[in-house]
């Protein structure tokens, strides 16, 4: 392996989405000699690929001390997880949520819908969640959004378009709230579906000044489209493929965030709008 | 004695609730999902350029599903070629495959669930049409590059509802 290829390979996610180590001593403080042991077992991890075999027997052999200890499942899942085996992924998670509902629901729920777009999982994941918290439920595993955000997403997608965009609105109206770099972009989506276009534009120009892709470019040009405003419509089109083309836009390096554009997209409706 | 009986009956069950995952500890190849060469399924004359042992997963380059036309030519051609089951049935089927240093693919593996993710074996109708259009494929692109090209293992995942595609992921 040369030393570019060995430079992507750890830089790549596989290397920086392991989760944290828990800190092993905090076990010994509230008495779990088990939990300790597996948790210095697990340690063993360090430097071995989440799909290599020597990282899953030493989860195995973590689990051998204490079954109870559901990092090593949510761990082991991982490799099952990033290679599309739902099956086994979605067992591992299962009994991680069975013994530490808290730490592993928000996980899971994230994961089947960006995985699996499994919407309805997700939000009774989610909602499960919200139900034993008091307070805030975190952001998804990569960062990019708050799990509220996902659950109305989730909504969105399952037809319920009204109640996503309350959910984003009152997330949006939490004190202290951290927008996501997508939240605004998804919103604007929303309200122009349902026709409300200067909420639309509203939004998507937030998105513009936080974070402008060509995807906010692109449902900004759709609105235009829809209110009548040719110049518009196409300026903003080819604002969006040339962002697009610059490598500006919505990115996922597992799968394809949701309400994502392509470049044929931009390009289909630029022949469209020149062709009105 | 007595007084520990439920333990032991808990530590039993515990022990045979993980025999699963200490039994399988043998079973682990070099990767998670590695697929070995099987005679009965894959040619004979599908070559790796750096053996078994260096097979890469997609998303280890960093830049994602990489396909000539992007994702959304994949999503049409399964568009303008699948045709709609009426079997009603739902759930995910995925299809994994490695795309070798050339861009070529083989070694296609096929797994699928209900919507409660329990195992499941969709109506032949629909996932020999899905292999079929898979196998199709060709413009998985060279990862990192031409100058560094690797093998890769790429997977595509059907949401299957009614006998419809109604999503492709990753």
């Amino acid at each position: 392996m040369n030393l570019r290829l060995l430079y992507i390979v750890l830089l790549s996610p596989i290397a920086s989405e392991i989760y944290g180590q828990p800190n092993c001593n905090a076990f010994l403080y509230t008495g779990d000699t088990l939990k300790y042991e597996a948790c210095k077992i697990s340690e063993g991890v360090k430097g071995h690929y989440q799909f290599s075999k020597a990282f899953q027997e030493i989860l195995d052999d973590a689990l051998l001390k204490d079954p109870s200890y559901d990092y090593a499942y949510r761990e082991k899942s991982v490799a099952y997880l990033k290679s599309g085996d739902f099956l086994t992924w979605k067992k591992l998670m299962d009994q991680a949520v069975e013994v530490n509902p808290i730490e592993n629901l928000g996980y899971r729920g994230w994961c089947r819908y960006q995985f699996f777009r499994d919407y309805k999982g997700a939000i009774e994941d989610i909602e499960r969640l919200g139900a034993l918290i008091n307070g805030d439920i975190g952001t998804s595993a990569n960062g990019d959004y708050h799990l509220e955000i996902a659950r109305a997403i989730c909504y969105k997608a399952l037809g319920k378009k009204l109640k996503a965009i309350e959910i984003i609105e009152t997330q949006f109206s939490e004190e202290d709230y951290f927008f996501g770099k997508y939240d605004y972009l998804h919103l604007g989506i929303l309200y122009l579906e349902i026709g409300e276009y200067e909420k639309a534009l509203g939004s998507l120009r937030i998105q513009e000044k936080e974070n402008d892709l060509a995807e906010n470019h692109f449902y900004l040009a759709l609105v235009h489209k829809d209110l009548g405003n040719q110049s518009e419509y196409i300026d903003h089109l080819v604002k969006a493929r040339e962002l697009y083309v610059e490598g500006r836009m919505m990115s996922d390096p597992y799968t394809h965030p949701y309400d994502k554009v392509y470049l044929a997209d931009i390009e289909t409706e630029l022949k469209t709008a020149y062709n009105k | 004695m007595l007084k520990f009986l439920p333990h032991i009956i808990i530590l039993f069950l515990v022990a045979c609730s993980t025999e699963k995952s200490t039994s399988s500890r043998q079973e682990y190849l070099r990767w998670v999902g590695d697929i070995e060469y099987t005679p009965e399924f894959d040619k004979p004359d599908f070559e790796l350029c750096h053996g078994d042992s260096s097979v890469n997963q997609y998303f280890n380059f960093g830049q994602g599903l990489q396909y000539e036309g992007e994702k959304r030519a994949i999503l049409e051609k399964f568009e303008n070629e699948y045709r709609p089951v009426k079997s009603g049935e739902s759930g995910l089927v995925r299809i994994r495959f490695i795309v070798n240093c050339k861009g070529e693919t083989d070694r296609f593996r096929i797994i699928a669930m209900d919507n409660e993710y329990k195992e499941k074996e969709f109506d032949s109708r629909i996932t020999n049409q899905l292999l079929h259009l898979t196998k199709q494929l060709n413009g998985w692109r060279i990862l990192p590059n031409i100058q560094e090209a690797r093998d890769y293992y790429q997977y595509l995942i059907f949401k299957i509802e009614n006998g419809n595609i109604v999503e492709i992921l990753p």
